[in-house]
Parts: structure tokens; sequence; C-alpha cells
């Protein structure tokens, strides 16, 4: 398709463009989006994070004070059995959130006689329920809740773990020491207790919506999973297990930002699952445990998804009205370009009739097709008025070479002219020059016995050359008719051409008359080439120089008239310096000296041999440069009474 | 051809170039007569560097001097080679320019 190219390139260029701009402006909004996006959700995050470690923090805390005062009496009060069973049973049933609770003495520590007193409360089905613990079976000063406390002489949190008997509920117990003051001295006593079910927590974590598949996870210290969406893993597994168990580094990576307790917001990429997450760690002052809030990052960027999906189908949709918006404009350019350019064509082809499409608009391609227009009209005058001007020029041609024709008419042709002549040969040649010029010869008899026979050259070319060479040659003829002397002669046409001559035009001329009995020559020259005197016996020379000058310059110019006489064989060569001035394409001229050399050895041949011969020299010198001046010769042979 | 315009005092100096023929005697009719009718009477023309002349040359420098006539001026030439002298002598037009070697001297004759 011709026009596809500017169409083409429109729809390349500009939707290249527009397909940048708005892949950079997806790209620029996607990610600035998404930052903002992080940055609000890092200080979402943070406070929903925080908001749930308040929230255990508070029930810790409370339940923290039950056993703690507990045991605060218990260091400075004695109590009866009665009083501390009762003071076991407030503890559960007075605080809905502790699960449990027993004040554990030292082996025979409240009764020398028993081994163990550890009176125990706890809700079981909604009611109170009361036991001693302690048997063979369960020497519970050798559990962990009581002796670690103990040792560390300070309260504890204990891992947490399947209270069997309790139903499988997860517990976590807060061991409190208690100490008696025997003698003075601060003795260690026992362990108050307080149990917590782990339920509330994990109810806690999972009444969080946390997006769609968020979630929260609560380990202990030692990395242990209390919490997890996942109930097979609470309790089974602590996080180093599990990532071990899954071979999923980053899971231990996070495992151990969980236990340092700082709180941290960091990317996690589970390797198992393949899911991105970004989470918020935050540890539980009191227990020294570890919340970790899991944020889906698909989800996080679910609404700058879609927002750049929007925004992608905006521009798409965008870049296809742009794309036809520039198909429509594009072709609308190309179509009258095309129009035009076809148009053009025929116009170059001559069919100036060409028909330019309608000028629609006065936009550029109105503009151009207007220039069309104009050029087209330009184009018809400028023919038209070349024609004319080419038959006008093709007249004045026609013209010139009538008028070349007919000055060449006016010179004697027939050769040979005066065939019952034997007294003499002539023979004479014009060479025209590719321009009209004023060269002239001819020969006429004046009388039976005497011929008169003259050359000359008219200044400049073209018409007033020929006109003036015409008037010439009429002047002398009619003027030799009176029977004057040469020099008479010339007198007489020179003051003739001198009037009115106000451009100076002139005429050169050698003027002979021949007496054919005697070979008497009387000449005279106006200012014209001296003619050359062949003798036949080899001589070369020129003729006796005369007084004169060119004719039509000067009025009343003398002119002489001299003599030579002709012997039998011997030729005069009359010439225009057409001949000796004919150039070759250096300029350098044919010269008197190559004319005299070529001359020299011709004294025997006849007028015409001579000519030729002159002529194919000169030809051969000027090697098919054009002639710029008319180039004439005449040579008369003088046979005396007959040619023998 | 080339035509250079030096004047000198009362003296108009055309210096010459080239070939002067048929073909550019056109221009060196109108230079000519239009220094004229801008009233240049005392011409010289210097030949140093023409390199020929032709009969339609010659007729321009005849209606230089023709023109001049009438108002007394002349046509003076100078530094002619020998072979475009020639083409002066052979038509007898020697005797109606002055000819000089220097174009000072020539300058100096209408002094």
């Amino acid at each position: 398709m011709k026009n596809s190219s500017i169409a083409y390139k429109m729809i390349l260029y500009i939707l290249s463009c527009a397909l940048l701009i708005l892949i950079l402006i997806m790209w620029y909004n996607y990610s600035s989006s998404r930052q903002t996006m992080f940055r609000e959700l890092k200080s979402n995050a943070g406070n929903l994070t925080s908001s749930i470690v308040n929230r255990i923090e508070t029930v810790l805390q409370a339940v923290q004070k039950v056993p703690l005062n507990v045991a605060y009496e218990l260091n400075n009060f004695e109590f009866t059995k009665e009083e501390l069973i009762v003071l076991v049973k407030g503890m559960v049933a007075n605080n809905s959130e502790i699960y449990g609770a027993t004040i554990a003495f030292e082996p025979y520590g409240f009764d020398p006689k028993q081994l163990y007193f550890s009176p125990y409360y706890c809700m079981k089905d909604d009611t109170l329920s009361f036991t001693y613990i302690g048997c063979e079976d369960y020497e519970y000063f050798y559990s962990d809740w009581y002796q670690i406390p103990k040792i560390l002489g300070r309260p504890i949190w204990s891992e947490p773990y399947f209270d069997v008997g309790a139903g499988n509920i997860v517990m976590s117990t807060y061991s409190v020491p208690f100490y008696r003051t025997v003698n003075g001295e601060r003795k260690f006593a026992g362990i108050v207790t307080a149990d917590i079910s782990l339920s509330w927590l994990q109810e806690l974590i999972a009444s969080m919506k946390i997006y769609e598949t968020g979630y929260g996870v609560v380990i202990t210290k030692n990395a242990t999973i209390v919490s997890h969406p996942d109930d097979t893993l609470i309790m089974n597994h602590s996080v180093f297990s599990l990532a071990e168990q899954i071979g999923d580094t980053n899971l231990h990576n996070v495992g151990k930002a969980m236990i340092k307790g700082e709180a941290v917001f960091v990317p996690y990429k589970s390797i198992y699952t393949g899911k991105k997450f970004w989470q918020y760690i935050m540890p539980i002052p009191s227990n020294g445990w570890s919340v970790a809030v899991l944020f889906p990052e698909k989800e996080l960027l679910a609404d700058v998804r879609k927002l750049t999906k929007k925004l992608l189908i905006i521009g798409f949709v965008g870049i296809i009205l742009l794309f036809l918006m520039v198909n429509l404009i594009s072709h609308s350019i190309a179509k009258p370009l095309t129009s035009l350019a076809k148009a053009a064509q025929k116009i170059a082809k001559g069919d100036l009739n060409a028909k330019l499409p309608p000028i629609k608009s006065s936009d550029e391609i109105g503009q151009l097709t207007d220039s069309f227009v104009y050029l087209e009209n330009e184009l018809k005058k400028y023919i038209i008025n070349l024609k004319e001007t080419t038959a006008a020029k093709e007249r004045i041609e026609s013209e010139l070479k009538i008028a070349h024709d007919i000055q060449m008419g006016i010179l004697p042709k027939i050769f040979p002219p005066f065939p019952d002549r034997p007294e003499f040969d002539i023979f004479a040649i014009i060479e025209p020059a590719k321009e009209v010029g004023g060269d002239l010869y001819d020969f006429f008899f004046v009388d039976d016995n005497n011929i008169c026979f003259t050359i000359g050259d008219v200044s400049g070319k073209g018409i007033p050359a020929s006109l003036f060479m015409a008037v010439t040659k009429t002047l002398i003829k009619a003027t030799t008719a009176m029977g004057m002397t040469p020099d008479q002669v010339l007198y007489k046409v020179n003051n003739e051409l001198c009037q009115e001559n106000e451009n100076m035009m002139f005429s050169t001329l050698f003027y002979a008359i021949l007496n054919l009995i005697t070979g008497e020559v009387l000449y005279a020259n106006a200012g014209h080439n001296i003619p050359y005197y062949i003798s036949r016996d080899g001589e070369l020379r020129f003729l006796e120089k005369t007084q004169g000058m060119a004719l039509g310059v000067i009025e009343n110019v003398r002119f002489e008239t001299k003599k030579t006489t002709l012997r039998k064989n011997d030729s005069l060569f009359l010439y225009t310096d057409g001949v000796n001035e004919a150039m070759d394409i250096n300029y350098n001229e044919f010269s008197m000296e190559r004319l005299t050399k070529t001359l020299k050895p011709l004294y025997n041949e006849s007028p015409i041999e001579i000519i030729n011969k002159v002529i194919e020299e000169i030809n051969t010198f000027a090697a098919g440069v054009d002639q710029s001046d008319d180039i004439t010769i005449l040579v008369l042979k003088y046979f005396k009474g007959s040619r023998d | 051809m080339e035509i250079k315009e030096n004047k000198k005092d009362a003296v108009l100096l055309l210096e010459l170039k080239g070939r002067l023929d048929a073909s550019t005697s056109p221009k060196f009719q109108k230079k000519i007569l239009s220094v004229i009718e801008g009233g240049e009477k005392n011409l010289v023309i210097d030949f140093s560097d023409l390199d020929y002349i032709s009969s339609a040359g010659l007729r321009v420098l005849l209606l230089g001097a023709k023109k001049l006539q009438s108002v007394d001026g002349k046509i003076v030439l100078a530094c002619l080679a020998d072979h475009v002298k020639e083409v002066f002598d052979i038509a007898g037009f020697s005797v109606i320019f002055p000819f000089y070697d220097a174009t000072e001297d020539a300058i100096k004759s209408f002094e």
C-alpha cells in the first residue's frame, strides 16, 4: 500500500510513545502505591499486633496478680489447711481466666507427717472440682512448674503443656514461689500456681481478621507453637522442628527472629507453600513469648493490583482509541497526498488537465493542493507561452534560413560558369558558418574581353551583415557597368555605402578586372586580405598592396589601382579571413603560414583542385570545431588563348 | 571577454581581455555606447590582454569613434599585439585610430 508509509510511521511512533508513557505511569503508579501500601501496612500491622499483644498481656498480668497476692500472704501469714483450701478455691472461683490453681508445699512442708500437701481446684465442666495432687506416681515437687521457679527464686510462666486430666486443654502455669521465715531465716516453702487454658489465646488469635488468608501465630520462648490456625501444629511442633520437617530455611529464620524478643516487620516467603507474607513479630513482655501476624502479600497488593489492572485496561482502551484516531488522521493526510501524487505524475507525463483532488480544508494539505492547482495552471500558461515562443523562434529561424539561402543565391554557383571561354578557369567556394555571415564573391564579364572578379567580407554576422553584403554586391555590379577604373568603382561604392550607415557596418573588398587577351589585371583593394599570386613555375607571392580602406566607413576615401600581368597558367588566389583565421579547439589559427605552405605545391593544379586541397587542410586543422566565420575562396587561372 | 573600466582624470581606460569577435562584440558595444552616453569623451582602450579581434569588433570601435566625433572626443588604442594591429592595417583603419605602445602614453595623449 503506497500510502501506508505516513500512516504506518505515525501509528508506529505515536503509539510506541503512548505505550511507553503508559508503561512508565503504570510502573510508577504500581511501585509508589505499593510503597504507600507498605508504609500504611507497617503502621497498621504494628498497631494490630501490639493490640493483640496488649490484650494477651492484660490477661496474663491479671492472672499473674492472683498467685502473686496469694504468695505474698503466704509469706507473711500462717494459714490453716481449711483456710488454704478456701484460698485456692477463691483463686479459681473469683478469676474466670484461671482454670486451676494450687498451693504446693515442700515435702513435709505443711504437715511434717504428710509428704505431699497441694490442694488443687480447677474448673471442670463449669463446676469447681477439688483434689489433692501428689502421690507416688506424681511427686509434684519434681515437676518443672515447681522446680524451675524454686531454683530461680522468682515467678515464672511454664512452657505450655497438655493437661490430660482436664480434657486435653493446652495449659500454661504461672508459678510463684513463697517463703517462710523460720528462726529469722527465710526459707523456700512452696509454690503457688495459677493455670490458664490457652484456648482463649487461640480464640483471640483466630478471631483476628487478617485479610483472607492472613493469620497469627504465637510461640513460646522455646519456639513451641501455641497458637496456629492449623491445630495439629499446636504443642506438637516448635517453629524450628516444623522448619526442619518441611525443609523451609526461611521459616527457620523467622523462628530465630521471633525468639530474639524484638519487634520487627519482615517479609517472609514460605518455601513450603511458595506464598509471600509480610509479618509483624512482637514479643509478649510477661512470658517472653512471641506473636507473629502474617499478612499475605498478594492480598495486601490486591487493591494496588486491581487499580493497576483498571489503569491498564483504561490505558489500552486509550491506545486503541489513539490508534484509531491516528489511523484516521494519517489516512486523511495520506489519501489526498496519494491522489495528489497520482495527479502530479499525470501532470509530469504532460496531462495538464489531470483532475486534482478537491480542496476540502484550508490545512496544509489544502494549501498543497492549492499550490498544485496553481502549478498546473502556471504550467498550462507556460506551455502555451512556450509553444508560441517556439513557433516564433522557428519562424525566425526559418526566415533566417531563407535570408541565408537568398544571400547564397545571389552568388554565382554554377561551375564552370563560362564553358565556352577557354582563356581562363574560375572556381569559388563559400563555406558559410552556422550563423548567417557576410562574405561575398562575384565574377561577371564587363565586356567581351574583360572579366571582373571580386571578393569581400562584411563586418559582423546575421541579417544586417547579409543585407549589407547584398547591397555591396549589387552596387559593385552596377557601378562596374559604368566603365570606370577599379579605384573609381570602389570610391563610388564606398560613398554610396557611407550614406546612412549609422551602425558603421563596413565591408572589405578586393576588386579586379582581367583582360583575357593580354592577361593584364587592374585591381584595387578596400581593406581586404591581399590575394596570392601563384606563378606557373611554383613561385608564390602576394600582389602588391594598394592604398585604401574598408568600404562604408569614411566618405571620399581615395583608392588606388595597380596592375599585374598574368602569364599563361598563372593563378590568383583570393580569400577571406575565414581561411587564415579558421581555428582549432584551442583557438589556434590556421594562419597565413599554414596557408602559404598549403598553396606552395599547388601551382600546377586547377582552381577547383587548389580550393579543395585548401578546404581539406583547413578541415583537418580545425578537426571538427565549428566554423566561427564564413570561409570563402576564389581562384582564377589564366590560360591566355586556350588551355593545353 | 572581460572589460575592466578605470577612470583616470578626464580619461576613461577600458581594458579588454579575451576575444573580441561576433559573439562578444555586442557586450563591448553596449559598454562603449553607455560610457559615451554617460559623457565620456576620451577613451583609451587597452589591448594588452586581447587575443583576437574580428571585423565585428572593428565595427564597434568605428561606431564608438563616430559617436565621439560629434562631441569632439576620440578613441585611442594602446598595447596592440602584432596580429591584432595587422587586422587594423589590412582593413585600412590604422589611419582612423591613434596607436600607442604604452597605456600611459595613450592617456597622456589627451593632455
